[in-house]
């Protein structure tokens, strides 16, 4: 190489995209040329800028704003697609106008027929349509729960209409009947369906029920009876608990009308009211909701699909049982659940299960395929490792002893596909021996083959005899 | 490939409790928010509106706008999912309109040039994990001056130069990749790449920017 050297040629140098022959060339003629030598370092400075540039994080955004303004743009669209064209009446006024006029000028004066008497006409009547019944399915339950008396085996398939009756035993169950429309009994709780319809819902309760519902439309009725109290919204989040000495009620957003045969109260958002049995409603009894009684109304939303058809739903869906050895937090797919061992109806796929540690940090216990059948799939989680000691030196062994040339060859090939930044997580048991008790990629970014050739590396690491230590370990490569 | 190096783009990116889509779970949301369920929309929006504020920002270079140009890449999802045919992952196929919105936005940037507000870029710290000890002063500045001295260089290539050089050198995308998420084929891409190569790469060391070359014809149809 005679001349100088190509600005971009130091990026493929930096890159090490250049041939050692070549690269001894260029570095020689930096070493002659001041002039190269400083585009060289410039080249090189930013493109050790680059790696910055490319993890800088998303800065916050006004996300509920955007959101608004996306949702507002998307249905305005969408409106305005299904609205209908009004009809054109000034075109048919101007051709009526006109007609006329020509006739007027054109023609002799028209010759008007007598005038027909009016023929008397019977309206006839349609007899009042029945509405339409309305279809509950469970979409969450925990423990025991019964229907109409039995423990029913097929608890997801089952339809629940008029004059059902659902009772819980320790856990709860949650039944959605419409578009975010759903409600959720609690523990040691009784609810009767009776009325069940497009019209009208009501819902008798002894116990706690928790009810999410959509707004209604006009002329439709939602109550939930408690003792001699009745319980009346149009679309809000509610609880509402009754036993054998007062009724409770509070409401979490929206407004709920309380009412007995001697009066009636409003209870407004984030406000409760309680009622001795025998007592009339009163507004003194309206106080408002400390911040943790808001929260428990939160974590206690019943649980809705996005999806509510349920024809589709009942053949399409399918439950998941999540069985774990103690009472654990879990999310499926990212949302929260509550306190498994417990059964969820998803959609058929391939669903991530997480549970909550000890410290209540949410870890994968596995991803699990349902199909659509009604006998659905179980997922046992084993129980939490206990904690052990010596971890870190066995993390430390584990780190200063892995093969790294062995590992660089199977990072090879994504490497040159320009993949960086990926990561592998394994979980580790190791015995006072150094024996490796089991090794598990428990998350990674990379393909399958490649993780798979990880895990080989990892687990060729020799321990020497120490602590016994499980614990997880998340590897960036 | 593509979908795969997108899904790990998508993991780095979201944080948080929200779990990554699988396949399944990405056609049922799809099949969701083509039945126009409200709840559907908001839960594509929750997972994926970092993932497209940091593409757009980091494309850009700088915040301003960020949220008109966020709800301008969701008004266009949602408005196109009707057509998406699932032939790429959906955090894929919202890079690719992120590019769009944000060539866009670099055409009209173009035509009213505006300040490089590249200093935005140290607003926000890099990902903690990423940060081996604390940066000193100096290294904090210096570094900032290399970020504003490249996007600066980008300011001056031509738009579409300016994303295939951005999307290769900047985010290690190759030519496949590239060309689906600009549209175009991956021969035209490695000649606009190697032209754009060439003349950031000239800026930066330093040297006066070149004549127009024949590939920055039609650049800003």
């Amino acid at each position: 190489m005679s001349g100088h050297v190509a600005p971009h040629r130091w990026a493929d140098l930096w890159a090490g995209r250049v041939g050692d022959p070549e690269r001894t060339v260029m570095e020689r003629h930096a070493e002659r040329c001041r002039a190269c030598a400083r585009e060289r370092q410039r080249v090189t400075r930013a493109s050790d800028s680059f790696a910055a540039i490319r993890t800088q994080s998303s800065p916050d955004v006004s996300w509920d704003a955007v959101r608004a303004r996306v949702h507002w743009s998307v249905s305005t669209q969408r409106r305005a697609a299904l609205r209908r064209p009004r009809p054109a009446y000034g075109w048919l006024a101007a051709a009526l106008a006109t007609g006329v006029a020509i006739a007027m000028i054109s023609g002799p004066a028209p010759t008007w027929s007598p005038v027909v008497a009016p023929v008397a006409r019977h309206e006839v009547r349609s007899p009042p349509v029945a509405p339409a019944a309305l279809v509950g399915l469970v979409s969450r339950a925990s423990g025991d729960v019964m229907v109409d008396g039995v423990r029913p085996a097929d608890l997801f398939a089952r339809s629940l209409t008029t004059g059902s009756r659902i009772a819980t035993a320790d856990g709860r169950v949650d039944i959605q009947f419409g578009d975010n429309s759903a409600f959720a009994l609690g523990p040691r709780s009784t609810i009767e369906l009776r009325r069940f319809d497009a019209q009208t819902i009501e819902l008798a309760v002894d116990g706690t029920v928790d009810v999410a519902v959509a707004p209604r439309a006009g002329g439709q009725r939602f109550l939930v009876a408690a003792g001699d109290h009745v319980v009346e919204v149009r679309g809000t989040q509610f609880r509402v608990t009754h036993d054998g000495s007062s009724t409770s009620v509070a409401c979490r957003h929206g407004l709920v009308a309380v009412s007995d045969d001697r009066g009636k109260v409003l209870v407004g958002a984030a406000r409760r009211v309680h009622v001795a049995s025998g007592s009339p409603v009163s507004s003194e009894h309206v106080v408002a909701l400390s911040s943790d009684e808001l929260t428990t109304l939160a974590e206690a939303t019943p649980l809705a699909l996005p999806l509510w058809d349920p024809v589709a739903l009942a053949q399409r869906s399918a439950p998941l049982e999540i069985a774990t050895s103690g009472r654990r937090d879990v999310r499926v797919d990212g949302i929260e659940l509550g306190l498994a061992p417990l059964r969820v109806r998803v959609m058929p796929g391939r669903h991530t299960v997480e549970t909550a540690d000890s410290a209540g940090r949410f870890r994968r216990a596995g991803w699990v395929d349902v199909a659509a059948a009604p006998q659905g799939v179980r997922l046992d989680v084993p129980a939490e490792p206990p904690p052990t000691s010596g971890i870190s030196e066995r993390r430390r062994q584990l780190r200063t002893r892995i093969d790294q040339p062995r590992l660089g060859r199977c990072m090879r090939s994504i490497a040159k596909a320009g993949l960086t930044g990926t990561y592998v997580q394994v979980e580790i048991a190791v015995d006072a021996r150094g024996a490796v008790g089991f090794l598990n990629v428990i998350d990674s970014d990379l393909p399958s083959a490649t993780a798979s050739c990880v895990r080989e590396v990892l687990a060729g690491v020799r321990f020497g005899a120490g602590a016994a230590a499980t614990w997880r370990e998340h590897i960036d490569l | 490939m593509v979908a795969h190096v997108m899904l790990a783009r998508v993991k780095r990116d979201t944080t948080g409790s929200l779990a990554t889509l699988g396949p399944a779970d990405e056609a049922d949301l799809i099949a969701r928010c083509k039945a126009d369920d409200r709840s559907s929309h908001d839960e594509l929006y929750h997972r994926f509106r970092r993932q497209v504020a940091g593409n757009l920002y980091r494309v850009l270079g700088d915040r301003t706008d960020l949220d008109d140009l966020v709800q301008e890449v969701f008004v266009i999802a949602f408005r196109g999912l009707e057509r998406f045919r699932g032939d790429a992952r959906l955090s894929t196929w919202l890079y690719r309109i992120c590019v769009n919105v944000a060539l866009g936005k670099i055409r009209t940037r173009k035509r009213r040039p505006a300040a490089i507000g590249v200093a935005d870029l140290d607003a926000t710290s890099a990902d903690p994990s990423l940060i081996e000890r604390p940066e000193t002063p100096d290294r904090a500045l210096e570094r900032r001056q290399d970020q504003e001295r490249v996007y600066k260089a980008l300011e001056l290539l031509a738009p579409k130069k300016r994303i295939v050089l951005y999307l290769h050198e900047i985010e290690g995308l190759d030519l496949k990749q590239i060309a689906y998420l600009v549209d175009s084929n991956p021969v035209t891409v490695r000649t606009r790449l190697f032209y754009a190569r060439r003349e950031f790469y000239r800026i930066i060391a330093g040297e006066p920017p070149p004549d127009k070359l024949p590939a920055d014809e039609g650049d800003d149809r």
